[in-house]
């Protein structure tokens, strides 16, 4: 009986981590001078262009299985929160909500339409803090 | 056969259509004419022969004058102007000069060459790998959208410190 309901649990488990979405949320500190992660190499040239700082360096990141209509809540460095929820894939595109919040403060929410196994990325600039660069968050989903 | 002399009865019968259709040569007419005047038979015949032929002119005059030809003329002088205006083309024609005739078939022949085939399948975009489609998006304060062509990275950005009445 207990061998029984053990093996059901896992399968469960495992049928709800197959039917998930990989989401990969790294979090990188951008400033206008110091050195670049190494990691960051072949991104740099485009954060470069769409951010406008020079030095990339990584300071989180988190992999996580999300479950399909089911929020997940990432911490980002600096006390803020993503939340994630995965809601379809269309055309070979991952349907989502986004929630960026600043204590209960929402930076951005957003419903978007990713390319599977695309990046997109969210940033926070410090405006009046200039030489603390901007915080960027990027988020990759892979189902 | 000779006129100068009277002509018999035979001889003139057979030519008496011709006679009344005024078809012979005047001399002959002329000996016919003698013979039907001294001949009572042969002017008999004449005469027969004229008022047929009168009555048969009468009787074509009158299905002439009954025949309703209102719907061919217009036919006709359509196919007129048609055949005209064929002829002034054939008549401009013949004064182009060679050179003209010779760049005119030059030029068509480019055009042909030049002319696209059957127009190509068109193949749906491939999407970007990381493109992005904002189907809705509110903020408490100031944000902006940032796109990057070649790969479609799209950047959110927004403020941290914005006026959170404001976007």
């Amino acid at each position: 009986m207990v061998l029984g309901l053990a093996v059901a649990t896992v399968v469960l488990l495992a049928a709800a981590h197959a039917f998930a979405l990989e989401v990969q949320i790294t979090t990188v500190r951008a400033a206008e001078h110091g050195p670049s992660d190494a990691q960051l190499i072949d991104l740099r040239p485009r954060l470069r262009r769409l951010v406008g700082y020079r030095s990339f360096q990584i300071v989180g990141e988190e992999r996580r299985r999300c479950v399909w209509q089911t929020s997940e809540a990432f911490t980002i460095p600096g006390g803020r929160l993503l939340h994630v929820m995965p809601r379809a894939m269309r055309d070979q595109a991952v349907v989502m909500r986004v929630k960026l919040m600043d204590g209960s403060r929402a930076l951005v929410d957003t419903d978007v339409r990713l390319q599977n196994r695309g990046v997109m990325l969210f940033g926070v600039d410090q405006d009046s803090h200039a030489a603390q660069g901007a915080l960027i968050i990027m988020l990759r989903a892979e189902d | 056969m000779s006129v100068a002399r009277v002509m018999t009865c035979g001889e003139v019968e057979a030519l008496l259509d011709a006679f009344v259709d005024a078809e012979l040569p005047a001399a002959m007419l002329l000996a016919v004419a003698r013979h039907a005047g001294a001949c009572t038979a042969c002017d008999a015949v004449v005469r027969e022969l004229t008022t047929l032929r009168e009555v048969v002119e009468r009787s074509v005059a009158a299905e002439a004058e009954a025949l309703d030809l209102s719907r061919v003329w217009p036919a006709v002088s359509q196919g007129i102007e048609r055949h005209d205006v064929r002829v002034e083309w054939r008549r401009r024609l013949r004064t182009v000069p060679a050179w003209g005739v010779a760049l005119a078939v030059a030029a068509s022949a480019v055009l042909w060459v030049r002319s696209p085939g059957p127009e190509p399948q068109r193949v749906a975009a491939r999407p970007r790998p990381n493109q992005t489609v904002i189907e809705r998006i509110d903020s408490s304060g100031h944000f902006e959208l940032r796109r990057e062509r070649k790969n479609g990275t799209t950047l959110i950005m927004v403020s941290a410190d914005g006026d959170p009445a404001g976007q």
